[in-house]
């Protein structure tokens, strides 16, 4: 052990610390929620710090020539395997995840408020889960990736069914589960196979993946094409690309709002990261097999979500469906391979912020804290309350990919590295769908802005917390868009080994 | 006749497509989640096959790991489960339906 090998596992070290501790505060202390708050906040934030000193740390172990970036169980001789890696790729996912876990929290905190005693649990399985997400951007070994993803979905379906007194959200909770655990059998068949045809769990090191391609050509190489497609089509379930997204509507639409924002953004983040560690990070050599695969699905999100979100009476509905096309446009960036990791980490942190911010308002707007939001409740939204419907604008323009938004910039990068792969077909697919999804998102602006208020719409009152989230969402999103190029410049640094 | 490591993949392939046939065709939630376990003991004998033929340990540490976590899965799933069954006294799936749109 040393200090690096250390750093590599020092934000879930915190991240579980913290958890540990709003149990045990729960438990000694009566009446203990701001102290929850102050724990979980403050884990986030040094897990955040922690991520920054990663990035330079591994600046630092390059810079010397080091290529120890993995760290594997060195005293036993059977594990002597590369289990995580720290590399710019996780550092920066790490950031926005942990980013998100604190903008999602303070976005849950009315919620967190309203559960009483049970607000604990909520907190405690917020900080597991987002280690869990966090484990899967930084594996080196698709078992260790498994482990990760299971630990939040694990939490995450606990998460949809919290309130618990409401049956959508149980039913929610039995979706997600019955759904997430098929796609969670999906992916880990599929790491079977790739393990039964590279003869490792590993993504690098010497018998790893990467290198066994580098050295053999399969013979029959059918099952480990089977196996990268489930690979594949788990985390696709994951990330609710199409045709595997049926599970997202109902599971947002039910699941209390406060963690809808929180779990949706999440996922999105840990699974096209994870896609991109084992794609891109292990298997290059593939990308012929790969590369049509994602293309085809990227494809297929696009249409199903952008058509169906358009036909949504319910905004948290809509957003599902939103998130679906959303989730094509990421994905079509892979085909690019290492080219296309850029923007996909560039759309995936803006599309991941500003949805936490489109959930923390619908919070604020919808009148309960789990169940729907139907789109007569934000009617007159102007009038009833400005800041809430401007704020929204924003982040509905932002989803729409208009100029001066951080989302043209995503969109912008994210295109041109699927035109720039020759996928023609795929980029004239995306702006056609971009024009169309202008649609969904100028008609919930419509509703805002120019009907009338309910008469007995009730006022609207956005707790602290919330209005924080939704204020750094908003300038993080305008600030973005005038001026993308640190980001930019940034992600293209972070690239898997 | 020897039974070689190709029997072994095909019978996981087959218990993998009967537990995937029974999540999409069954409508009962714990009928559902059988199916999924099932689905991953697949995934655990493929592991196991693949560990005995390249003779790595590897395999068999990850097939302990499946089943810690379809342990926990089980855990959870079936507290969801029986929440869902004491308000509407049904395992049904397809009487959840007051999400749609």
């Amino acid at each position: 052990m040393n200090n690096a090998s250390f750093l590599a596992v020092a934000p879930e070290v915190i991240l579980l610390a913290g958890a540990l501790l709003v149990i045990i505060s729960a438990v000694m202390l009566e009446h203990s929620r701001k102290e929850w708050g102050f724990i979980a906040g403050l884990s986030f934030v040094v897990a955040m710090v922690l991520s920054v000193l990663q990035w330079r740390a591994v600046d630092t172990l390059i810079a010397e020539g080091n290529d120890l970036l993995f760290f594997s169980a060195r005293n036993l001789p059977v594990l002597r395997l590369p289990m995580v890696v720290m590399d710019h790729y996780s550092a920066f996912a790490g950031f926005v995840l942990f980013a998100v876990g604190l903008l999602g929290l303070g976005a849950a905190w009315r919620l967190v408020e309203r559960l009483g005693s049970r607000g604990a649990e909520f907190v405690t399985l917020v900080l597991l889960s987002v280690a869990g997400l966090h484990m899967m951007t930084m594996s080196a070994n698709i078992i260790v990736m498994f482990l990760g993803l299971e630990t939040a979905s694990i939490s995450f379906y606990v998460l949809a069914g919290f309130t618990r007194e409401r049956p959508e959200s149980d039913e929610a909770a039995v979706k997600y589960f019955l759904l997430g655990s098929l796609a969670s059998a999906i992916f880990v068949y599929g790491a079977a196979l790739l393990f039964a045809s590279t003869g490792s769990t590993s993504f690098y090191g010497a018998g790893g993946m990467k290198n066994f391609f580098v050295t053999t050509i399969l013979g029959e190489p059918g099952v480990l094409l089977l196996g990268i497609g489930f690979v594949i089509v788990g985390l696709a379930f994951k990330v609710s690309a199409a045709p595997f997204h049926q599970w997202a509507p109902d599971v947002y639409q039910g699941a209390p709002t406060g963690a809808v924002g929180l779990m949706a953004a999440g996922v999105k983040v840990a699974g096209f990261v994870a896609l991109g560690r084992i794609l891109i990070g292990a298997l290059p050599s593939q990308i012929d097999d790969w590369a049509p695969i994602l293309a085809i699905i990227a494809g297929l999100s696009m249409i199903i979500g952008v058509v169906l979100a358009a036909v949504q009476t319910d905004v948290k509905r809509l957003l599902a469906y939103s998130g679906v096309s959303h989730a094509g446009y990421i994905m079509m960036a892979f085909v690019a391979g290492v080219d296309g990791i850029g923007p996909m980490l560039f759309y995936v942190t803006v599309y991941a912020v500003t949805l936490v911010g489109a959930f923390a308002i619908v919070g604020v707007v919808s009148r309960h804290s789990s169940g729907g939001s139907p789109i007569e409740d934000w009617s007159g939204l102007s009038r009833r309350s400005p800041e809430m419907a401007w704020s929204m604008l924003i982040l509905l323009l932002a989803m729409g990919g208009i100029p001066f938004t951080a989302g043209f910039v995503a969109k912008l990068s994210s295109f041109t590295a699927a035109a720039s792969a020759d996928y023609l077909w795929l980029t004239i697919l995306a702006l056609l769908t971009t024009v169309v999804g202008l649609y969904v998102y100028f008609r919930i602006a419509a509703t805002m802005f120019l009907n009338a208020p309910d008469e007995d719409a009730p006022a609207i009152e956005a707790p602290t917390p919330a209005r924080m989230t939704i204020a750094a969402v908003v300038v993080t999103v305008v600030v973005l868009g005038v001026d993308p190029w640190p980001l930019l410049d940034l992600v293209r640094e972070a690239l898997p080994l | 006749m020897t039974v070689t490591i190709g029997w072994y993949m095909s019978l996981a392939a087959v218990l993998f497509a009967i537990g995937a046939a029974g999540v999409l065709t069954r409508r009962n939630a714990l009928v559902m989640f059988m199916s999924v376990e099932l689905m991953l003991n697949s995934v655990n004998l493929t592991f196991i096959a693949a560990a005995k033929e390249l003779g790595l340990v590897e395999g068999q540490v990850a097939a302990l790991f499946v089943m810690v976590v379809a342990a926990a899965e089980v855990t959870i799933g079936l507290a969801i489960l029986v929440a869902v069954f004491r308000r509407r006294a049904s395992a049904n799936v397809d009487e959840l339906s007051e999400l749609k749109g």
